[in-house]
């Protein structure tokens, strides 16, 4: 249990809480909920501290609940393809343990390897390979999470195929701990595919990367994950891999399989992107696949400047739209201090990552409400992730509320009357 | 049969919102939306035909400002009695809202109306070179609302998912009348994961008029085989070691002699049948490796014991083998006038176990259990054969229903797979769920329909009760 100083690094959005407590098992987390609510003490579920900044600045901020100790593996069945594991495991280390089974989970978002899994759960983070596999709420089977009143409830279970009740994972996915906590979650698991290349190409313009995206999505080519790149991501890439010569905008293909669909899924690829007017990057190995996409995964952890003043947005539209939102990211981050793009192409999501310019900082939330009014005008939305408080504070994380507001207060009224989880940060301060 | 739930005056109203031709008030009608495909019956005080979401918008508040429960139904294909009126009321037919709205290509998207058949939508992609993968069996004569409403499964789902990875959006009428989108073409809409929430709720959160599903490209290729055994443990085992080789085969089905009989009585697609079972398996995908994969999956069925493996020449034999598949319920509907599907899911290691079971189950209440599963993901459907007008023999089956839960339960699993709780396994709940659980779900149903109208007494045990805060 940590106070005053000593919390300082559970702060959210520049507010530090009176205390940071880090229980060591399912059942004191239960106890602290419990504790906590009987104080009426607002309590922020903490996992590994990476995406703190998501949402709108906290209402109260009393208790910071850390579950980082709770890193139990708790049963791993390689025979049927599933892992139960407690909120607080890192998910860099699930995959290393998967991984001497030949078996993954595909959730790939891109950020520091502290990352838990209950916090990629509540705030439902994704990566490119969404594109094929889908987000978590297509892999939970099964969770535990701590309610209001500290009891622990069971939804899901291990099996694939289960209708029995209500999907209560779905609801918990995403919700960013404001109707519970989750302690334990369950997940369906695939095998590692043989092998892994990605296939890479530079053009010159952006209206390029749109048709070989359009022309990959009507293919029968199945990569993994396609994923649209800025200059700035590519140029990083280019660099990570030794390429003088690759500069513009980037589309990189991830594909997977046995030998003989990878060899055929590169060609096409290959030939694909350069009718669009791509120029190849050489084949890479594995090893330098792995090191493109993790670079291309931090490119926005490389726009130099302090944390302080980064805004990182996550924008979704449906598919077609992603590269329209992609310019016009581009182009908000050319009128500021700089800025960082890149898209899961085939998944109508764009990630922009800016440098925010403390003297033009009207004229960029300004330029932030256009780009999320594109989005909502063809239905999209777009979220702030990351912000400096006092941008917050002039302008709302998640924008236009969906229709069914109403049935999310309740259900919110329902699950935690006092308002004690996380209160002010979610959608519509709920 | 309890009171007449519709007064004239919300009959009127009826009969003003859909025209008094969509009107069934009385007589025999009624029986017709009295029972389902699971084993109880309970007519309905009225039948109200819709076409459009204003129109079934506006027959909920009618009914939910008199306090009056409805249920949707489609193609009354429900296993699990989802869609008997166990309290009255009305049943709010949405078979003729059936259009296909639009097919989006660019967005990987379709609109659909509800009362659309599962193979409809899949025979209308098809010609576009799409599909929607959610293919339940029961395909030709289920609706997709039908499918939302339980979260339908079918035999491809342990590569591709249930429907709830398949559908991004809703058009919902609330029970009050209320209509709100839920999701749409663009995805991670914000707030809870409302869309996620409303599959599989067995239509006691509301209505859905409108669904948005997400549409993939055909397999470039495919190729299906038959493998036949003379132990159903050399089939499981198969299952097992196709897994541990890394491979994930878009169909792992098996099934039984005694469904095989029957099947071959009814379908006529050459299933040996003196054999213990058969192992149907699809793999499909890019061609460069497919063959290659299918003569891998026939080594390891020889090598755990198939005594012949057949490869599907050409789209023919495929179908001839699915028709086999697909018919099977059918098929086993001829050897008795009823049975009793059991909808129970183990871990598949637990196949072996479980499959015992049932056979013991068998001995135990002196029953055929005919047995047809997905094998790869481990949800099995005995079904228990009976005659239905002898009372003796049906409290049997129940009771062997319910110990087969048990088991399932027992050996790590769930009550139901694909089927829904319904009325069937309400009471089943029990097993897998806590009170506290239960109360959890309880405050979802509350948010949604606070006064308890939207497909009442359904889901949750008889004991608990919706309109008490926990």
């Amino acid at each position: 249990m940590l106070e005053g100083a000593a919390a300082g690094p559970f702060s959210v959005d520049d507010m530090v809480p009176r205390l940071a407590v880090r229980p060591g098992s399912q059942e004191e987390v239960e106890a602290v909920v419990l504790a906590c609510g009987k104080a009426g003490a607002a309590m922020v579920p903490f996992g590994g501290g990476t995406a703190m900044g998501l949402g709108n600045p906290p209402r109260r901020l009393d208790v910071v609940v850390c579950l980082d100790r709770l890193g139990r593996i708790v049963d791993f069945s390689e025979a049927n393809l599933n892992v139960s594991v407690e909120a607080g495991v890192r998910l860099a280390d699930l995959k290393a343990v998967l991984a001497e089974k030949r078996e993954f989970l595909p959730l790939d978002p891109r950020g520091p390897d502290r990352a838990t899994v209950g916090g990629l759960l509540a705030t439902n983070a994704s990566g490119p390979s969404r594109l094929s596999y889908g987000t978590a709420r297509d892999f939970v089977l099964g969770l535990r999470v701590v309610l209001a009143s500290g009891e622990r409830i069971r939804c899901g279970g291990k099996v694939v195929k289960n209708v029995s009740g209500y999907d209560m994972n779905k609801l918990f996915t995403g919700s960013m701990g404001t109707l519970g906590i989750i302690t334990e979650a369950t997940f369906k698991l695939l095998p590692v595919p043989a092998m892994r290349v990605a296939v890479i190409g530079v053009f010159r313009e952006l209206v390029g990367v749109g048709a070989a995206v359009a022309t990959v999505l009507e293919s029968q080519l199945l990569p993994e994950a396609l994923e649209a790149l800025d200059t700035h991501a590519m140029g990083a890439i280019a660099s990570a891999l030794g390429l003088a010569q690759a500069s513009g905008y980037g589309l990189a293909a991830m594909v997977a399989g046995n030998r003989e669909t990878v060899e055929r899924q590169v060609r096409d690829c290959g030939s694909l992107f350069s009718q669009c007017g791509a120029t190849i990057v050489p084949p890479l190995s594995d090893l330098q696949s792995a090191v493109a996409w993790q670079t291309a995964g931090d490119a926005s952890a490389r726009l130099s400047g302090t944390s302080g003043d980064r805004v990182s947005v996550k924008i979704a539209v449906p598919i077609a739209r992603t590269l329209d939102l992609f310019e016009s990211a581009e182009l908000l981050g050319r009128s500021s201090g700089g800025g960082v793009v890149t898209a899961h192409a085939g998944s109508g999501i764009v990630r922009a990552t800016y440098l925010l310019d403390r003297g033009v900082m009207r004229r960029f939330r300004n330029g932030l409400e256009s780009l999320r009014e594109r989005a909502e005008g063809v239905e999209g939305c777009l979220t702030v992730e990351e912000a400096p408080v006092v941008l917050k504070h002039s302008l709302d994380a998640w924008g236009k509320p969906p229709e069914a507001l109403a049935v999310m207060r309740r259900l919110k009224n329902e699950f935690d009357p006092g308002g004690l989880f996380n209160p002010g940060r979610f959608l519509a301060g709920m | 049969m309890g009171p007449n739930m519709v007064s004239s005056r919300l009959a009127q109203d009826l009969r003003e919102i859909v025209g008094k031709e969509n009107v069934i008030g009385g007589g025999v009608g009624l029986q017709l939306y009295a029972y389902d495909a699971y084993l109880e019956e309970r007519r309905p005080d009225a039948v109200v035909f819709v076409h459009s979401t204003d129109e079934v918008s506006r027959v909920v508040r009618a009914c939910s400002q008199r306090g009056v429960p409805f249920v949707a139904r489609g193609g009354g294909t429900n296993l699990s009695g989802g869609t008997i009126p166990a309290r009255g009321g009305v049943v709010i037919e949405m078979i003729r809202m059936n259009k296909l709205l639009e097919v989006d290509r660019a967005n990987l998207r379709a609109r659909v109306e509800p009362g659309m058949f599962n193979l409809e939508l899949g025979n209308a992609l098809a010609p576009l070179g799409y599909q929607y993968l959610p293919d339940p069996a029961s395909q030709k004569a289920a609706t997709l609302g039908g499918n939302v409403a339980e979260n339908s499964g079918g035999p491809h789902c342990f590569k591709y998912g249930t429907t709830t990875n398949h559908v991004v959006g809703l058009t919902v009428v609330l029970p009050d009348g209320e209509v709100v989108r839920l999701g749409g073409k663009a995805p991670d809409a914000s707030g809870y994961d409302l869309t996620g929430t409303f599959v599989g709720s067995e239509g006691t959160l509301g209505i859905c008029t409108e669904v948005v599903v997400r549409i993939v490209r055909l397999p470039e290729s495919v190729r299906t085989l038959l493998a036949v055994y003379d132990r159903i443990e050399d089939g499981s085992e198969t299952v097992s070691a196709i897994v541990a080789a890394g491979m994930v085969p878009a169909t792992l089905e098996m099934m039984d002699q005694l469904v095989i009989r029957a099947v071959e009585q009814s379908v006529k697609c050459g299933f040996p049948l003196d054999c213990a079972t058969v192992l149907l398996i699809e793999v499909d995908g890019l061609r460069d490796d497919l063959e290659e994969q299918a003569q891998a999956i026939a080594e390891l069925c020889r090598k755990h014991g198939a005594r012949e493996v057949r490869v599907a020449k050409d789209e023919a034999e495929r179908a001839a083998l699915w028709a086999g598949r697909r018919g099977a319920f059918g098929a086993v509907a001829r050897i008795t006038p009823s049975y009793l599907v059991c909808d129970g899911t183990v871990p598949r290691t637990a196949l072996p176990a479980v499959l015992r079971k049932v056979g013991e189950v068998s001995q135990k209440y002196d029953l055929m259990i005919p047995n047809v599963f997905h094998a790869g993901d481990g949800n099995l459907h005995p079904l228990i054969l009976f005659d239905w007008r002898n009372a003796e023999q049906k409290a049997r089956v129940m009771k062997a229903g319910m110990e087969i839960l048990e088991w399932c339960v027992q050996l790590g699993g769930t009550i139901s797979g694909e089927h829904g709780v319904g009325i069937e396994k309400m009471d089943a709940m029990r097993l897998v769920f806590s009170e506290g659980d239960l109360r959890a779900q309880l405050k979802v149903k509350r948010a949604f329909d606070p006064k308890d109208l939207s497909n009442p007494g359904k889901i949750f045990p008889a004991a608990t009760r919706v309109t008490c805060a926990a």
